[in-house]
């Protein structure tokens, strides 16, 4: 699982969680005053790649923000993405979420992990439930 | 859950504009080289060529420093919780510090916490020399007492467990995650980096590299642990960042110095041979010139009616010189007295020759521009045997 979160604390919370739940985990805080993230580069992300599931919690009014869902949703298209989503969204951005599972914003760690719980099944038929 | 899409062809770029800014610096790379190699010596394409890999080289460092100095974006992993789930499972990463009472009191107070499992870990800190000549038992030994120690003052077993490692401290870690998957991490250091002790940059690399909580406990000798502010660490952080990048700018400067040398090299190396095949062509050139039969730059004949006797006994009328031996392109000048009253020439077709030979004396440029022997005759009517007879009104020119 690899949980995209800006807070440290929350995605260390959310971490927790699925590690309890029995996942093996990847906190990435996102592009927000990090630097440029590898997904949107050339290089691509390892652990965006390895992960079968992806939990999005990076507030998509902001356009780097949009521009790794973009990229998660280009380059792996059959990758299952959890998305926190917020009340007002316009229609790019609701084109962008077209088939993921949403979770209007704020989504408490509890209600990412009992989320991640109920689609881990599907999860699970494509690879490893821990990975 | 998310709809099956068909599977996209993925560009390494960005956009479009990056394809094409990537597109344009490829064609001038090349056509500079080509350039080059057309109309520059041959070391000169190596060399452009050279330089095309060193900005290539460059480019790489840079990014390559911006992962060292830590610019990238960290993702932070951990393994899946293991034993049940009402269980917590700490892991205290001290060596230097295992002695002070305040960590031992917090190990203690950790391992009172009911359902909690704590491992001490102590990476031995053997230096790279040490692992060179072998000398990592002492240092081992060492850890071992320190751990022993610890472990005999905080009592708690099993709880509280210990373990020495050999491996450097990040990697003892990360065997750790993978044996015993912590819930949390405490590193225990000092304030300043002491030699023989666990660095406190410790505590941010952990933090960067792990998806659990981290505490940092930073020691003075005999008082209370206290945790590095943000600032404190991002400075140990920035210092390790510098610190590895520092080492990262040596070894790319030794490495293009290395490679400017071989490429240096590989220059002179086709320079010297281009100037050492040029002497060898004019060398080969010269010799050939010397080993050829000397050319007299100017010749002086006549033209005689009746001047030899042919086989059958009769007189013909001659050139007094029929053979001409020429170097190609350079002109022989013929001074000719045609004594008789009608003009003659030398004539050669194949040779591009036609000197029309005037009553009197005159003096003629014979030029042939290519090598090989050409039969030569007059065109005027005159001695008709003579004429199609070398040695009279006929002869050879051989041009080299």
């Amino acid at each position: 699982m690899l949980v995209e979160h800006p807070d440290e604390t929350t995605g260390l919370e959310i971490a927790s969680g699925l590690r309890f739940a029995g996942y093996a985990v990847g906190i990435c805080p996102g592009p927000h005053g990090h630097g440029r993230c590898p997904l949107t580069g050339p290089a691509g992300c390892a652990p965006a790649h390895d992960a079968d599931l992806v939990i999005c919690s990076l507030g998509y009014e902001h356009e780097a923000a949009r521009e790794v869902l973009r990229e998660l949703r280009t380059r792996y298209p059959d990758k299952t993405l959890v998305v926190e989503t917020p009340h007002d969204m316009d229609e790019s951005l609701r084109e962008l979420l077209d088939g993921c599972h949403q979770l209007p914003a704020p989504a408490s760690p509890e209600q990412i992990v009992t989320a991640v719980r109920s689609l881990s099944g599907h999860v699970a038929e494509a690879g490893s439930p821990d990975a | 859950m998310s709809q099956k899409r068909a599977h996209l062809m993925r560009s390494p770029f960005h956009s479009e504009r990056e394809a094409f800014r990537f597109l344009m610096v490829l064609i001038v790379a090349v056509l500079a080289v080509v350039l080059a190699a057309a109309l520059g010596p041959g070391w000169l394409a190596l060399l452009v060529l050279g330089l095309m890999f060193g900005a290539v080289a460059l480019r790489w460092a840079q990014l390559r420093m911006r992962k060292v100095r830590g610019l990238e974006l960290p993702v932070k992993m951990a393994p899946p919780h293991v034993g049940p789930a009402t269980e917590r499972r700490v892991l205290v990463v001290a060596n230097d510090t295992l002695g002070e009472d305040a960590l031992l009191g917090e190990v203690e107070r950790l391992a009172s916490v009911p359902d909690t499992r704590v491992l001490l870990l102590a990476p031995a800190l053997i230096s790279s020399a040490s692992r060179v000549t072998g000398a990592v038992d002492k240092l081992l030994d060492q850890t071992r007492v320190r751990l022993g120690t610890a472990l005999d003052r905080v009592g708690h077993a099993p709880v509280v467990a210990g373990e020495v490692s050999a491996a450097g401290p990040l990697q003892a870690i990360e065997d750790a995650f993978a044996t015993f998957s912590p819930d949390e991490v405490v590193v225990s250091t000092r304030w300043d980096d002491a030699a023989g002790g666990l660095q406190p940059q410790l505590g941010s690399l952990v933090r960067e590299r792990f998806a659990v909580p981290v505490r940092h406990l930073v020691f003075e000798s005999g008082s209370a642990a206290r945790e590095p502010d943000r600032d404190t660490e991002a400075a140990y952080r920035h210092g390790v960042g510098e610190a590895a990048a520092r080492r990262f700018g040596l070894r790319a400067l030794a490495g293009a110095g290395i490679a400017a040398a071989v490429l240096m090299s590989m220059v002179a190396l086709v320079h010297s041979s281009e100037r050492q095949e040029a002497r060898a062509a004019s060398q080969v050139a010269a010799e050939r010139a010397a080993a050829e039969p000397p050319v007299a730059t100017q010749v002086s004949l006549s033209v005689v009616p009746e001047y030899k006797r042919g086989p059958e006994g009769e007189k013909h009328d001659a050139f007094t010189v029929t053979e001409f031996t020429v170097r190609v392109g350079h002109p022989q000048k013929l001074r000719i007295d045609n004594t008789d009253t009608v003009p003659h020439s030398i004539t050669a077709p194949a040779a591009g020759v036609n000197i029309v030979v005037m009553p009197g004396v005159h003096t003629y440029a014979l030029i042939v521009k290519r090598t090989g022997t050409f039969l030569w005759f007059c065109t005027f009517v005159c001695d008709e045997w003579a004429m199609q007879h070398p040695g009279y009104m006929s002869g050879y020119i051989t041009a080299s």
